[in-house]
């Protein structure tokens, strides 16, 4: 297993080769203006265009900027993201902590929903459980993630003022944050707050963690219902189930042991695959309600052709990717004992 | 245990239901980022709005005034008889955040500064034009050396600061309130290893983009407000105790970035902001007569838009036939003036003002903010008349112009949704004059319009200007010169308009100069370059607990209003 682990994370700088590569030459389609872009913030910024475009060597050919963007990143600079107006590096660990915190808070009830309604949907196939599982799949898989959010946040927030306003931290907190900081450990303010022992941040933090959290999960809960019931069904029609039934298995132990850990293969998959999503920034739910996380940043930098910017999402996003895929394979093995690492 | 979790989680959350701003404390939400606290590196409104608070410069606009001045860090200022030598005397007794007392050393390690690093992100580039003759750094100019820096900016015996400019610049001391000049802390800033002041380093630090510098994360100026802390999406200040100023009411600000316009307005009507960007216009009727909000509408505009006819089109690709055949136009098309009094006569100002302004707006009678020195009412200006255009239209080009019709290719910033309107008025308007008329709309991305525009190669596009300091060379000399920053885009050259704003730019007399102004909007009309396009009012919305904001607002300022002239 520890060969196969090594094996596959000596695959990363391939990714990561090739992903810059692809980037920085997909790029290479913008003109040098447009790239520029990402330096003017104002009609009047524009007189320098040229000069930016200079300074930055943003007309240099290809293999140029991306040698000039490897021999930084060597060094350890991945360059400088006019959209965070800070280096790629610092933005990242400034920003990826409270993604991180946000994915750990909703993949618990993510997955633990998800997985509870497929199972109960599939043991109960064609009931009325099963069709409410299945219409509150379609409903909450088909409604866009911006629009949750802000029904959400208009309807708790705005209406009934049982949920607290966008951000982090309310503003008594803020000024609390001003007297008795609570010092920067993992970055995830509620695990530092915990930490510190600081109860009022803390609750703070997971007040305003409730709604963007209640809508990843809604959001992202269809997939994981669906195929939790699919596979359960196809699980529960096969030879070996209806062996355990046979040997006087109790059905708890049959659906449960048997059936449910032959039909969480596929499940593990789309988890993992959410997971991966989830830390590459949920960047609807994060600009909705002003989490300074990631994805905010990924589009920005996105929307403003800012080069380093996207290179530097883009590889994070490329790592977070096969790391979770090493996850997965992991997992498998320890669901489904006849999956071998070689 | 379920009940009680699901009661805990209410209680939870109910207690954020009666969360209001405290009294002492002031919170703003926004969309944008916060570029820079390096003032040498401010130049986006964002920034300057926090710069603003945290920095102060020589002089400031007073009150609600863009055109008087009063002392800030300087108490007194003279200027010698030829306009070009200015000596500031420094308020005594000014503290920086850093404990460091202000003296004159400080105020000439900024400017020189800023006339170092001269970045081509910054708006350093009218200082140095100001102070050594050119808007470009020694790295773009080989003629800024070290002692023409250090002979623009110097302190004398008597701690004071001379400024030395190579030639009279009637707008030098309105640059001066434009806080990338503020006044940094040398010790402070050298301690945290930037720039140290000298000769044999300036080199070094020459077009240096210092967004991110060391001086920007721990900012220390003079200002009222302290940074204390920042992260991601979260700026926070407090009062600094030893303002020179006395310390303000408000003891605490906070700036939330939250990117979602619907969450913003939100959290202002649940009392959680106190001040938020709104957005456009129509967002207004959300929030008008909601409890607790108080609307400050009829700020006046500070920017100019027009619709620019370029006379020297450099792009046979956008120029169809290039005849006057019906199916083009010549690259000189709009070198007729007969053709753009045409079209300034086609274009419906007050339907702008009416379906775009929402009725809150106001036709200028040259372009620059009408709240500025220099601004003339009395000029004439061009209404929608369709019988004049016509007429227009047909002496144009001898006639060519009425008899064969054109095709034209109009462009606007994509997502621009006043600009799209506009340009859609006036296509209209002038498509109804004759069925040969032919404007096609094109939409383009930012980059991609500004590069083709700069280039000379955009038949007619629709832009604006906003202040880089309150003066009315900055928009007249910008539009109007064949110098100016907007030449190449319009093509306009006129000897009587260069020479008047030449003129203008180098007299120090105000009454001379207003005069000279007045001159050049009357040559506007008559040569008629750009079609003004009106402008809106502005708008604020705030919590009705604030006081101070309205009579304090000054459209110069980035954020509107000194943190320090609120109370609750």
């Amino acid at each position: 297993m520890f060969a196969f682990i090594v094996r596959r994370l000596l695959f990363l700088p391939v990714v990561i080769f090739v992903l810059s590569v692809l980037i920085v030459a997909l790029l290479q389609f913008l003109t040098p203006e447009q790239r520029a872009a990402a330096y003017i913030r104002s009609d009047n910024q524009a007189r320098n265009l040229p000069l930016i475009i200079k300074q930055y060597g943003l007309d240099q050919p290809f293999y140029v900027q991306y040698w000039n963007w490897v021999k930084q990143a060597a060094q350890g600079n991945l360059g400088f993201s006019k959209s965070s107006n800070k280096p790629v590096w610092d933005t990242i660990k400034e920003r990826f902590p409270s993604t991180v915190e946000l994915a750990l808070y909703s993949l618990i009830p993510l997955i633990g929903f998800g997985v509870w309604l497929g199972t109960l949907a599939g043991l109960n196939k064609n009931k009325f459980i099963d069709q409410f599982a299945r219409v509150f799949a379609v409903v909450t898989g088909n409604i866009p993630t911006f629009v949750m959010g802000i029904i959400l946040l208009v309807v708790f927030y705005g209406l009934l003022g049982i949920a607290p306003g966008p951000g982090q931290l309310s503003p008594e907190s803020q000024i609390n944050q001003m007297i008795n900081p609570v010092p920067r450990v993992t970055g995830m303010l509620s695990i530092d707050a915990l930490l510190a022992g600081n109860w009022p941040i803390f609750w703070d933090v997971i007040r305003h963690l409730i709604l963007p959290v209640i809508t990843l999960t809604t959001v992202l809960n269809a997939g994981l219902i669906m195929v939790t019931r699919g596979s359960m069904i196809e699980a529960l029609s096969q030879d070996y189930v209806r062996t355990a039934k046979a040997k006087g298995l109790s059905e708890r132990a049959v659906n449960l042991k048997h059936a449910r850990r032959n039909a969480l293969l596929p499940v593990a998959t789309i988890a993992g695959f959410q997971v991966a999503g989830l830390l590459g920034g949920a960047v609807i739910t994060e600009t909705i309600f002003g989490w300074p996380g990631i994805g905010s940043w990924g589009a920005d930098a996105a929307a403003r052709f800012d080069v380093p910017g996207i290179l530097g999402f883009a590889l994070l996003i490329g790592v977070i990717t096969v790391v979770m895929n090493l996850v997965v394979d992991i997992m498998y093995a320890a669901i489904d004992p006849r999956v071998r690492f070689d | 245990m379920k009940k009680a979790i699901l009661t805990g989680l209410l209680a939870v959350s109910l207690g954020s239901a009666l969360a209001v701003v405290p009294n002492n404390t002031h919170v703003i939400m926004q969309s944008a980022d916060i570029v820079s606290l390096d003032p040498t590196m401010i130049y986006d409104t964002s920034s300057g709005a926090l710069g603003e608070n945290i920095y102060e410069t020589l002089v400031k606009y007073k009150g609600k005034s863009v055109s008087e001045l009063e002392p800030m860090l300087a108490t007194e200022w003279k200027v010698s008889p030829d306009g070009k030598v200015y000596t500031f005397t420094l308020r005594k007794g000014v503290k920086f955040h850093s404990g460091n007392e202000m003296t004159c050393a400080d105020a000439e390690y900024s400017l020189r500064r800023n006339l170092v690093v001269n970045n081509s992100d910054s708006g350093n580039w009218f200082l140095s034009e100001a102070l050594l003759g050119t808007p470009s750094n020694a790295n773009d100019d080989n003629n800024i050396t070290w002692a023409k820096i250090a002979k623009a900016v110097a302190c004398n015996n008597q701690g004071q600061l001379v400024l030395t400019l190579p030639a009279p610049d009637p707008a030098m001391l309105v640059k001066l309130a434009f806080i990338g000049q503020a006044i940094v802390d040398k010790k402070w800033a050298i301690s945290l290893g930037e720039w140290d002041g000298t000769e044999k380093t300036w080199k070094e630090w020459v077009g240096k983009d210092l967004t991110d510098s060391a001086l920007s994360n721990k900012p220390s100026g003079t200002g009222a407000y302290q940074l204390v802390r920042k992260d991601a999406s979260t700026y926070v200040f407090k009062a600094f105790d030893n303002y020179w100023g006395g310390k303000p009411k408000i003891e605490n600000v906070i700036l939330q970035i939250v990117k979602e316009q619907a969450a913003r307005l939100e959290a202002l009507k649940k009392g959680d902001a106190d001040i938020v960007e709104t957005g456009p216009r129509p967002v207004l009727a959300q929030l008008q007569g909601a409890p607790g909000l108080k609307v400050y509408d009829g700020i006046p505009n500070n920017t100019a838009t027009a619709i620019f006819m370029q006379e020297n089109i450099k792009d046979p690709a956008v120029l169809g036939s290039g005849k006057l055949d019906g199916n083009g136009i010549p690259a000189n098309f709009f070198s007729d003036v007969n053709l753009r009094k045409a079209f300034a006569y086609s274009f419906d100002y007050d339907r702008y003002i009416k379906e775009v302004l929402q009725g809150k707006g106001t036709k200028r009678t040259m372009l620059l903010p009408d709240s500025f020195f220099g601004y003339d009412p009395n000029v004439k200006q061009y209404s929608y008349d369709p019988q004049l255009a016509t007429a227009f239209f047909k002496k144009a080009w001898g006639g060519q112009v009425w008899q064969n019709g054109f095709v034209l290719k109009a462009s606007y910033r994509a997502g621009s949704v006043a600009a799209q309107t506009a340009m859609e008025i006036l296509k209209a308007n002038v498509e109804k004059l004759n069925p040969k008329f032919k404007v096609e709309l094109q939409p383009k991305q930012w980059s991609e319009f500004l590069k083709n525009a700069q280039q000379g190669k955009e038949p007619m596009i629709i832009v604006g200007w906003a202040p880089d300091y309150a003066d009315p060379d900055n928009f007249l000399y910008t539009f109007y010169s064949s110098n100016g920053y907007y030449y190449p885009r319009s093509g306009y050259k006129d000897s009587i308009m260069d020479s008047l704003l030449e003129q203008a730019r180098k007299t120090t007399d105000r009454a001379k100069r207003k005069a000279l102004y007045s001159q050049v909007g009357n040559r506007a009309y008559e040569t008629a370059p750009y079609i003004n396009v009106p402008a809106g009012v502005g708008f604020v919305v705030y919590r009705d607990n604030i006081k101070g904001l309205e009579e304090n607002y000054n459209i110069m300022l980035s954020g509107g209003y000194y943190w320090k002239d609120i109370s609750k």
